[in-house]
C-alpha cells in the first residue's frame, strides 16, 4: 500500500474527510474513557493520520515521559505499516517525523496559561507551527467549563484543531442531557466531536461511541471499534 | 586455594559528571584504610584525588580513564572501577560495566536524574547490572532526596526504594536513619570515621514509619517468609536484607541510600549496602563462546579448578610498560603460567601479576575466578580473551559504537612525528572508539572518535605524555555515501598495449542494503566468470567502497550482485577482474542515485524553563528536529536530533544564551540523508578544495 491509500483507507475517514485540514479550524474533539481503555492510542492514531496528511502536530503529554510518548508513536506506526503492507515504511516514518513535536509536563505544573506561553514561543520564533494540538492526560475535573472555554479560546486564537482526552470515573454518575458523562457533562457544547470509549462485553471489543460529530463527517450508519489486542481503530 | 567468592564484590561507580563519583571513591578508600588522607578533586592542597591519576584529570577535575582499585571492608574484598562521567568517553563506561557484577549509581540530590545518568542507566540495563542508588551532595542547598528517588522511578524506570531517611538536609545534615535497623546513624570525628548509633529523633518518627512500611511492602514481593513475618509482627533484619538482595539481583529493585561524600556522611552505610545487596561473582551468569564448537554459548563456572577464562578490558601505558587490566571469570592464573590469547592464538607467559590501587600497585602471586587484576608486558588489544591452552573460548564481544567525528593532525617537527605515531599506536589499542589512519591524498594523519572532547583529550595526552606537539585541523564530520535505487552494470575491462593483455567483463546489479554495510552475492551460472576470479570481483567492489564518486566519502549500504560476465583464456587475471569490478561499480553507482549521509546526534539540553524558547531556537537554527520537551517545575529538558556538523562550538553558544545555566549532552543516534541544498554546498566546497590541492 502507498501512503496515499493509507490516508484514504484510514477508518478515521468516518470522522473527517481526507482533505480536511486547518481550513476548518478551530475544531475541538474530545475522547473520553475510563482509565486504561486506550485514549492515548486513539490520540496517537489521530495524530499520525494528521501527520500523513501533511499537518504539523503538537502532542502535549501530561504526566507521561517523553520517551514513553515517543514509543507510542513508534509502536502504532509500526502496527499501521505492518497491517497495511505500507511500502517504504521507514522512509515514510522519517518523512513525517519532523511534523511532530512532543511537550511533556508534570501534572501539577500544567496550565492553559503555560501552554499558551509555550505555544506562542514556538510560533513567534518560527520553531514549530502546529496545525493540530493533542492534549493527553489532562485533568480538568475541578472546573471543566472554565478550563475548556479557555482552551477553546486558545485554539481559536491560533487557528488550530485540537483533540483532548479526558478520564471518566465509574463512580461519578453525573451526565448531560445528551448523555455526555462527567467531568465534561457541562462542557459538551464546546466540542465539535465527542467520542466515548465503551467496552462491549459480548464482542470483547471496545466501541467508539461517537456522541457528537462534525457536520462534515460521513457517519451514515458506520461505526468504529478499538481492537483490544492491538489498540488499533477498526471499522464496523 | 579457592577464595570465598561470596566475600568478593566487583563494583562500578557510575554517574553524571560532577555528581561526585571521584569524591565518593576517595572516601571509600579512606574508610577502608587504603589511603591515609583525603584529597579533594579540586582541593587546595594540589594533590588531587587518588583515583584521578592522570595529570590531565587532576587539572580538569574530571575522570578520563577508569582506574581500578581494590579495598577490603568488613572481611569482604571489593574491586572498584571508577568510570568517567562524560558521554564522549562512554566506551570506558561500557567496558567497565561489562566486567562488573554490580554498580552504584550516583545522583546529585539537587540535579537529580540528568541526561547522562539516563545514558549510563541504559548501558547498565544492556549489561544487566544490578544497581544501588546513592543520592549524594545532600549538604547542598536545595537537596531533595525524595524528589530524586521519584525521578529514578519515572525517568530510569527503576523500582527505587528508600533504605534511609535523612536527619536534616542541606547545611544541617547530621546523619541518616537506617530503615532496616531502625536506628539513627551519625558520622562523627574529623573525617566522619566514627559511627554512632542512637535512637531515632522523635520528630522523624512519622516519616520513618511511613518509609519503613514502603520498604517492607516492596521487599516482601521477593520473599514469602518476609511477607509472613510482616503480617505477624516484626521481621528480622536478616529477612529484610535477604529480600532486598533478591529483588536487587533480579534487577527488580534499586535500594536508595543518601549522604554527602564531601561532608563524610553516609559512605560507610553505602559500603555495608554493597556487601549486603550487590552480587558476588557467583550470582552472575557469565557466558563465553566456544570457538571450536560453532560459537556455542558456554556458561562459565567461577570455579578455580576449571580451565582459565579471562577478559582484557583495559590497557594502560604505565611507567613500567603496558599494563593490562583483566577480569578473571573462571579458573586461576599464577605468575609463570602460559595463557593463550584466543583472538590471535598467541601464547603468553605471565611475568608480573598485580592488584591495582589507582596508580600504585601491589604484587600478587595468583589470581582466581572473580578477581580483577592487572598483567604486565602482555601484548594484546582491549577486549581480548585469554584462556588456558586446553580450551578455545571467547567472551562475547563488546558493543563498540561508530566514530562520528574526525580531525587532521600534523606534527610540528620530526621528533613530534615519531612520538605521535607511538602515542597513536598506544591510544588505538587502549580505546576501540579512537581510530587513526593516513589520508593518502593529503598525506595527513586523521584521528576519529566519539566527540570533540574525546579527541581533544587525546591531543592533550599526546602533548603531555608523549611530548608530541601537533597542529590540529578543523573537525570533520564522518559523512558517508549510499545508493537509493537499484541499478544495473555491465562493464568490460580491456587492455592490449604490449605484453600480456588484460580482459574481464562483469555484469549484474547493485541495490540498497537495508542493514549492514556491504554484501556481495555471486549469482553466476555456467562459469561465465571462472570460479577463481569471483573473489577478485568482490575485492574490486570492496575497493570501490572506500571512496564514493559523489564526494569521496566511504560508501555503505550496498549489495552487489553479479550474474554474468566473460573471460579470456590468456588475458584474464585477478587484476583484470578487480579492475573490471571497479569499472562496473562506477558505472552502476552513477545510475543508483547516490546520496550523502551524515551522522545525526541525539542532543539533550537541560536548563531553567525561562530559557526553553531560546534553547529550542538555537537547536532549530542548527537544522535540528525538536523531538520534544520535558518540563518539570522550573527545569526543562529539550530533546532534539541535530546533525553533528551543526553542533561544533555549541557549548559556547549555549553558555552565552543561557548565562551558563544550561548544559547539554549528545550521543550518536543514526546516519541520515543530508538535505539536497546542504549536500550540494558540501560537494561544491570539496571540489574547490581538491582544485586548490591540485594546484
Amino acid at each position: 500500500m502507498l501512503k496515499e491509500d493509507l490516508i484514504l483507507k484510514n477508518p478515521l475517514r468516518v470522522l473527517s474527510p481526507a482533505d480536511q485540514g486547518k481550513a476548518v479550524a478551530p475544531q475541538m474533539g474530545l475522547v473520553m474513557a475510563r482509565a486504561g481503555l486506550g485514549k492515548t492510542a486513539i490520540l496517537v492514531q489521530i495524530a499520525l493520520d494528521s501527520m500523513l496528511r501533511g499537518n504539523k502536530v503538537l502532542h502535549v503529554s501530561i504526566g507521561q515521559t517523553l520517551e514513553k510518548t515517543k514509543i507510542w508513536y513508534d509502536d502504532i506506526f509500526q502496527d499501521i505499516a505492518k497491517g497495511s503492507n505500507l511500502e517504504n515504511a521507514t522512509d515514510v516514518q522519517d518523512e513525517i517525523a519532523p511534523q511532530r513535536m512532543i511537550m511533556t509536563f508534570n501534572e501539577d505544573t500544567f496550565s492553559v496559561a503555560k501552554l499558551r506561553e509555550r505555544l506562542n514561543d514556538l510560533i513567534e520564533q518560527d520553531i514549530f507551527k502546529p496545525d493540530c494540538l493533542l492534549v493527553d492526560g489532562f485533568d480538568c475535573s475541578s472546573s471543566p467549563e472554565e478550563i475548556l472555554t479557555d482552551m477553546r479560546a486558545l485554539v481559536k486564537e491560533l487557528g488550530l484543531n485540537m483533540w483532548i482526552s479526558v478520564v471518566t470515573h465509574r463512580e461519578d454518575g453525573r451526565m448531560s442531557d445528551d448523555g455526555v458523562p462527567a467531568p465534561c457533562h457541562t462542557a459538551s457544547k464546546l466540542f465539535d466531536t465527542i467520542i466515548l470509549l465503551q467496552p462491549q462485553k459480548d464482542t470483547k471489543s471496545i466501541a467508539l461511541n461517537i456522541m457528537k460529530a462534525d457536520a462534515g463527517a460521513g457517519l451514515s450508519g458506520k461505526s468504529l471499534n478499538l481492537d483490544p489486542a492491538t489498540l488499533m481503530i477498526i471499522e464496523g | 586455594m579457592q577464595k570465598d567468592l561470596t566475600k568478593m564484590r566487583n563494583i562500578g561507580i557510575s554517574a553524571h559528571i560532577d555528581s561526585g563519583k571521584t569524591t565518593l571513591t576517595e572516601r571509600v578508600l579512606f574508610y577502608t584504610d587504603r589511603i591515609h588522607a583525603i584529597h579533594e578533586v579540586r582541593g587546595k592542597d594540589g594533590v588531587g584525588a587518588t583515583m584521578d591519576s592522570m595529570e590531565l584529570e587532576k587539572e580538569r577535575g574530571i575522570t578520563i580513564q577508569s582506574a581500578a582499585t581494590h579495598c577490603t571492608w568488613k572481611n569482604h574484598s571489593i574491586n572498584i572501577i571508577d568510570t568517567p562521567g562524560h558521554v564522549d568517553f562512554t566506551i570506558e563506561v561500557e567496558r567497565a560495566l561489562r566486567v562488573l557484577d554490580g554498580a552504584v549509581l550516583i545522583l546529585c540530590s539537587v540535579g537529580g536524574v540528568q541526561s547522562q545518568s539516563i545514558t549510563v542507566n541504559r548501558q547498565m540495563t544492556r549489561y544487566k547490572v544490578p544497581r544501588v542508588v546513592f543520592i549524594n551532595k545532600c549538604d547542598r542547598t536545595g537537596a531533595n532526596p525524595d524528589k530524586v528517588a521519584n525521578q529514578v522511578r519515572e525517568k530510569l524506570n527503576l523500582n527505587a526504594i528508600m533504605m534511609q531517611v535523612p536527619i536534616g538536609l542541606e547545611g544541617d545534615m547530621k546523619g541518616v536513619v537506617d530503615l532496616v535497623k531502625m536506628k539513627a546513624i551519625y558520622f562523627e570525628g574529623d573525617n566522619g570515621e566514627k559511627i554512632r548509633e542512637d535512637v531515632i529523633p522523635a520528630e522523624l518518627m512519622d516519616e520513618v514509619a511511613e518509609k519503613r512500611e514502603e520498604l517492607l511492602d516492596a521487599a516482601s514481593m521477593f520473599s514469602d517468609e518476609l511477607m509472613e513475618a510482616v503480617l505477624e509482627g516484626e521481621p528480622s533484619e536478616e529477612m529484610i536484607h535477604d529480600a532486598v538482595r533478591k529483588g536487587t539481583l533480579a534487577l527488580e529493585m534499586a535500594p536508595v541510600f543518601i549522604g554527602s561524600a564531601y561532608k563524610n556522611k553516609g559512605v560507610q552505610s553505602l559500603l555495608d549496602a554493597i556487601i549486603s545487596y550487590m552480587p558476588n561473582p557467583m550470582d552472575i551468569e557469565n557466558i563465553a563462546l566456544d570457538i571450536d564448537d560453532e560459537e556455542k554459548e558456554i556458561v562459565l563456572s567461577s570455579k578455580i579448578e576449571d580451565p582459565l577464562v579471562c577478559l582484557a578490558f583495559k590497557l594502560e601505558d604505565g611507567r613500567y610498560g603496558q599494563l593490562t587490566y583483566i577480569r578473571n571469570y573462571q579458573g586461576s592464573m599464577k605468575k609463570g603460567d602460559t595463557i593463550v590469547n584466543s583472538r590471535t592464538g598467541k601464547k603468553v607467559k605471565i611475568g608480573r601479576l598485580v592488584r591495582m590501587h589507582a596508580d600504585e600497585m601491589e604484587e600478587i602471586e595468583e589470581s582466581g575466578a572473580g578477581d580483577i587484576v592487572a598483567l604486565f608486558g602482555v601484548d594484546c588489544a582491549s577486549g581480548d580473551t585469554f584462556t588456558s591452552s586446553d580450551i578455545n573460548y571467547s567472551m562475547s564481544s563488546m558493543h563498540v559504537p561508530n566514530s562520528v567525528i574526525s580531525l587532521a593532525i600534523i606534527p610540528v617537527d620530526n621528533k613530534a612525528q615519531v612520538n605521535m605515531s607511538k602515542a597513536l599506536n598506544r591510544f588505538t589499542k587502549e580505546d576501540p572508539t579512537f581510530r587513526t589512519f593516513v589520508d593518502h591524498e593529503t598525506n595527513e594523519t586523521i584521528i576519529s572518535g566519539m566527540g570533540e572532547l574525546h579527541l581533544e583529550v587525546y591531543i592533550e595526552r599526546m602533548k603531555r605524555e608523549y611530548n608530541a606537539e601537533v597542529q590540529v585541523g578543523a573537525p570533520q564530520v564522518a559523512y558517508r555515501e549510499t545508493i537509493t535505487q537499484r541499478a544495473e552494470f555491465n562493464y568490460s575491462h580491456k587492455k592490449q598495449t604490449g605484453g600480456s593483455g588484460q580482459f574481464g567483463r562483469v555484469a549484474g546489479y547493485m541495490e540498497p542494503l537495508e542493514e549492514g554495510e556491504y554484501e556481495f552475492v555471486d549469482n553466476i551460472v555456467g562459469g561465465a566468470i571462472p570460479r577463481e576470479f569471483i573473489s577478485s570481483c568482490d575485492k574490486g567492489f570492496t575497493k570501490s567502497l572506500e571512496k564514493g564518486s559523489l564526494a569521496d566519502f566511504p560508501v555503505t549500504g550496498v549489495r552487489c550482485v553479479i550474474n554474468d560476465g566473460a573471460s579470456h583464456a590468456v588475458d584474464s587475471s585477478d587484476v583484470a577482474f578487480q579492475l573490471a569490478a571497479i569499472g562496473a561499480f562506477k558505472e552502476g553507482y552513477q545510475k543508483a542515485k547516490p546520496v550523502l549521509m551524515e551522522p545525526i546526534m541525539k542532543v539533550a539540553v537541560e536548563g531553567p524553563s525561562e530559557f526553553q524558547g531560546s534553547i529550542m531556537g538555537s537547536l532549530n537554527q542548527r537544522r535540528g528536529i525538536i523531538i520534544g520537551t520535558l518540563e518539570e517545575g522550573d527545569y526543562t529538558v529539550v530533546e532534539a536530533e541535530v546533525p553533528l556538523s551543526e553542533m561544533f562550538g555549541y557549548s559556547t553558544v549555549l553558555r552565552s544564551l543561557t548565562q551558563g545555566k544550561a548544559e547539554f549532552t549528545m550521543e550518536f543516534a543514526d546516519y541520515k540523508q543530508v538535505p539536497k541544498s546542504v549536500a550540494d554546498e558540501l560537494i561544491e566546497d570539496l571540489r574547490k578544495k581538491k582544485k586548490e590541492q591540485g594546484k
